[in-house]
This record gives C-alpha cells, sequence and structure tokens, in this order.
C-alpha cells in the first residue's frame, strides 16, 4: 500500500512524516464520520447498486458516502461551469441586442452549455444539430426535383 | 498507471456519441437511470438553473452514474493489484485520483504522496464543509430485488423413482407429459366445439391461444406441478385476448413453417368436409369458419402445398383448411389476420381488415350461389 512504500522511500524523514501521516489520519478518519451525518443527494441505494456492478466490494458504508459525494462534487462542479456558460451566453445577448429586460430569462442547461462543461472535465458529448426528415429537406427546389 | 493522458483517453472513450442511439442502449437499467435523473436534477437545482433539457439531463444523469460505475471499476482494480478482493479507502482515493488528473488537483505532480493527504480528500472536505445538504426527494428501497426461486421438487423429494437408470434422484422431476405431448387430444376436442358451439371463432383462436400460454407458462415456470386443464367451453372469452401472449406461443417444430391458412372452395368443402370431419355444421357458417385458424393448425402441420391449388382436406379427423372461391383473397386476408398474436409474419403480408369481417360475410352469403355458378377462380396463395 501507499503508507508502507512511502516509509521506505523516505527512511530518513520518518518522524515529521510520521506525525504528518497521523494528522492526516485523523484528518480523513474525522471527515469519514463526518460523512454519516451529511446525506449526499445521490441516494445510498443507486451507488450501492452501481458498486455492485462495477464489482466493487466493501461493506463498509462510509465509503459508499465517500463515493457518493465525490459523484455529487463531480456533477455539481459540471453544474457550475455550465450554468456560467449559460449566463456568459445571456450576458452577450444582452450586449448585443442592449435589452435589460433579458436578464429575466430563465437559466437552462441546455446540450450546449452541458458539452462544453463536459468537455473540460474530459467527456467528450456531441449532439445532433437537427434532425431532417428526407434526404432533400433543405436543399434548394431545383436540386430537389432532381 | 495515473498518468493524466491516460485518464484522457479513458474519459474519451466513455464519450457519449453512442448515446442518442437509443436502440443500442439496453434497457435493464431503466430504474436506476431514472433515479439519477432525479438526483441530479436536484444537484442542479442547487446549483442555480431553473430549467432543462430533457437530453440534457439524460446526458448528465448518464454522466452520473458512468462515474460511479468507474469508481467502482478503478476501486476494484487497486484492490486487485495489492492482492485484496475487497476494497478500502485507499482505493478510492487513489480512484478518485485518476479520475481527477484530467482537470487536476493540489499535490497530483507528487508521485510519492501519501494518499491521506491527497488533494482529492482536501477538495471533498471542503465541499462537504461549503455545500448545503439536500436529501434525495424519494425514499428508496434497496434494489436490486432478488426473486426468490423455489428450486425444482427434485425425484428424490416427489417420492418417486427417475424413469430410467441414468438419470439421478436428485434432479427435478419431469414436467407433466400433458405439456409436451403432441396436440391430437386438443384437436379431438376441438371437433367437439366446432359441434357443440359455432360461435366467434375468433374467440376460439384466444382460447386456444390462452391455453398454449398456459401451457408455455406452466413449462417455463420453475418447480410447480401443472395441472392441465383445457378448458374450451371456458365462458369468460374476453379475457382470452389479455391473456394471449405472442411471445408465449410454442416455437414451430423443426422443419415446420408458419404458412398461412388455405380456405378451401365453398362448394366443395361442405361435402367434403361433412364427411371428413362427420360434423353437422349448418351451411350459414361455413363463411364464418374461415376465421377459424387455430394456432395448432400452422404449428403442427406441415407446409401445405400450394401448387396442388384447390383443396386439401386431412383426412385425419383434424379442422380443414378450406379454400374459398372469388373473394378468397379477402377472405384469407380476414383468416390471416385474425390470428392475431402467434403468427406474425403473416399479418404483415396482408392488411388489417377486421372491420370487414361482418360485412363480408354478409356479402358472402348472398353472393353464395354466384361461387357456385363460377368457374375455377384466381386461387389464394
Amino acid at each position: 500500500m501507499n503508507a508502507t512504500s512511502q516509509q521506505q522511500g523516505q527512511g530518513q524523514q520518518q518522524h515529521p512524516n510520521i506525525e504528518g501521516r497521523h494528522d492526516d489520519d485523523a484528518a480523513l478518519s474525522e471527515f469519514l464520520a463526518s460523512l454519516m451525518d451529511y446525506t449526499p443527494t445521490i441516494p445510498d441505494e443507486l451507488v450501492e447498486h452501481y458498486l455492485a456492478k462495477s464489482g466493487f466490494q466493501c461493506p463498509d458504508v462510509r465509503l459508499v458516502r465517500l463515493v457518493a459525494v465525490a459523484t455529487q462534487k463531480f456533477i455539481a462542479d459540471v453544474a457550475t461551469d455550465a450554468l456560467q456558460q449559460c449566463k456568459a451566453r445571456q450576458s452577450a445577448v444582452i450586449k448585443d441586442k442592449r435589452e435589460k429586460q433579458q436578464k429575466d430569462k430563465r437559466l437552462i442547461l441546455t446540450m450546449e452549455d452541458l458539452s462544453r462543461a463536459l468537455h473540460e472535465h474530459g467527456v467528450n458529448v456531441k449532439h445532433q444539430e437537427y434532425f431532417a426528415d428526407s434526404p432533400s429537406a433543405g436543399l434548394d427546389p431545383v436540386s430537389r426535383d432532381e | 498507471m495515473s498518468d493524466g493522458g491516460g485518464e484522457n483517453v479513458k474519459e474519451g472513450e466513455n464519450n457519449l456519441n453512442h448515446l442518442h442511439s437509443k436502440k443500442s442502449r439496453s434497457r435493464a437499467d431503466d430504474f436506476g437511470l431514472s433515479i439519477a435523473k432525479v438526483a441530479v436534477a436536484q444537484i442542479c437545482e442547487a446549483a442555480g438553473f431553473q430549467g432543462f433539457q430533457r437530453t440534457a439531463l439524460d446526458t448528465l444523469s448518464d454522466v452520473a452514474v458512468r462515474h460511479i460505475l468507474e469508481i467502482g471499476k478503478t476501486g476494484n482494480m487497486f484492490a486487485n493489484l495489492a492482492g485484496r478482493s475487497q476494497s478500502n479507502v485507499f482505493d478510492i482515493i487513489q480512484g478518485l485520483e485518476d479520475l481527477g488528473s484530467i482537470q487536476g488537483f493540489s499535490g497530483a505532480s507528487d508521485v510519492d504522496h501519501c494518499l491521506l493527504g491527497s488533494g482529492t480528500v482536501r477538495e471533498m472536505v471542503r465541499y462537504v464543509g461549503e455545500a448545503e445538504e439536500i436529501p434525495f426527494a424519494y425514499s428508496l428501497p434497496g434494489f436490486p430485488v432478488l426473486k426468490e426461486r423455489e428450486p425444482g421438487r427434485t425425484f428424490e423429494q416427489t417420492g418417486g423413482s427417475p424413469p430410467a437408470e441414468h438419470i439421478p434422484p436428485w434432479l427435478p422431476v419431469f414436467p407433466d407429459p400433458e405439456t409436451y405431448v403432441s396436440l391430437h387430444k386438443i384437436d379431438e376436442k376441438m371437433a367437439q366445439i366446432w359441434e357443440d358451439e359455432v360461435g366467434g371463432p375468433v374467440e376460439k383462436r384466444r382460447e386456444l391461444d390462452k391455453t398454449f400460454a398456459n401451457l408455455q407458462q406452466r413449462m417455463a415456470c420453475n418447480g410447480t406441478q401443472p395441472s392441465v386443464e383445457v378448458d374450451f367451453g371456458n365462458e369468460a372469452k374476453e379475457k382470452g385476448l389479455v391473456e394471449c401472449n405472442p411471445f408465449l406461443t410454442p416455437p414451430l417444430q423443426h422443419g415446420e413453417k408458419e404458412v398461412s391458412l388455405v380456405l378451401p372452395p365453398a362448394k366443395l368443402s361442405d361435402e367434403v368436409f361433412l364427411q371428413s370431419a362427420n360434423l353437422e355444421v349448418p351451411v350459414s357458417h361455413i363463411s364464418a369458419m374461415e376465421t377459424f385458424a387455430p394456432g395448432i393448425e400452422a404449428v403442427k402441420s406441415g407446409t401445405f402445398d400450394f401448387e396442388d391449388g384447390r383443396k386439401k382436406v386431412p383426412l385425419n379427423g383434424r379442422p380443414n383448411v378450406r379454400f374459398k372461391l372469388g373473394g378468397g383473397k379477402r377472405c384469407l386476408r380476414v383468416a390471416i389476420s385474425s390470428q392475431n398474436q402467434g403468427i406474425d409474419k403473416n399479418s404483415t403480408w396482408f392488411r388489417n381488415d377486421d372491420g370487414m369481417d361482418d360485412k363480408k360475410r354478409r356479402v358472402e352469403q348472398i353472393l353464395k350461389p354466384s361461387y357456385e355458378s363460377a368457374g375455377t377462380d384466381s386461387l389464394v396463395n
């Protein structure tokens, strides 16, 4: 495990590191204990189901909460990025049209903002611009007759 | 193993390009996905959004599910790498570092750092401290719910001995012979019914389908002792249609083909029909019997010989196939279309003319004399 390998790697500086590790250890166990008070938005049953599906075995509930909180943080980050994109687009629109009533428009999560936000986090999402019902949709009438 | 480039490729492979081709995605996970949608919507609402596009919500909830799966996978991998089967907190932290290496976290470049002081953990501690607690909107049962299946009753349990030496007694008993033995008994009963009640051939079909559905269900179910009740005189005909399940119709035997029913010419079939089947069916009902299309017929009997043409009357006491001249095509179409579930191929060949049933019968009865005087007409296939 990493703790032991680090111990071997830094043999001479062990004393301050041991203390540091104890602090970290305490911090982590405190954090895990505090997780039991904090209820993540993603329910435990859902996380347990998908962890079991991926082969992850752990009877400890705190770890399930840890995964739930990690995912919640990830989604919250993506959502805030998308919100910033949305607001930036709205402010750009306002600048062009100079209509301040535009600020009252609702903030809606769209695929465009979402794909840009997800791209920064490493997930590539491509979305269809539009769907056409026939191959000649949108073409000139001349070529359509052909 | 944990370099930013490698992780990027892994995440890149998780791209959701194929998300929008819903046909290729399995639908087995709908429940979990819908719960994830609710949770993600709650998170986004807390972030400040007031509305969602549906596809955007679907995409983000799918990303959340994949995130959970990814953490689980990496956690399991790290545990296995260390020679353990159960994961612990360090495996999770390493997994989080892998996933977080795309955006980056403080201390990512420090290869030898202790996991306890990892930047990802610190960020999470900060997040938990700052963010307000949003409980999930619904209360969930534990899922997936495992169905309790009782094991099949063994030969030992039933007290009988296996029918042959090579069968050990700890195996489950064979199903009731009536569930798989050929359906001659049912044919005889069908003839009986024709004699007794000649009303609503479509309901007969439904009853047969229901019986077959029952048989199939009994054969498929585990550990129950089937009691075969072939109740043809069932009065509850309307529920027959509800219980017909196309997936439970009996499969075709080897070498059989699903062929359309052939109806013999009206005038010929009268005599031959009455002779062979020995039934006293009134003439006026002949046109009504065109829709008699037992699934048994098409399934159990072999291919019909259409080149032969006019009549094909098996003389073994089974219900006959009957030709119709003139309006034969439409009769057949009606016959085929009223074989609603089991024979899907045929229903696609012909249009659905169910509404024309009564009208057509009346027309046929009116035009019956003209049929008899008509010459050889083109025959249906």
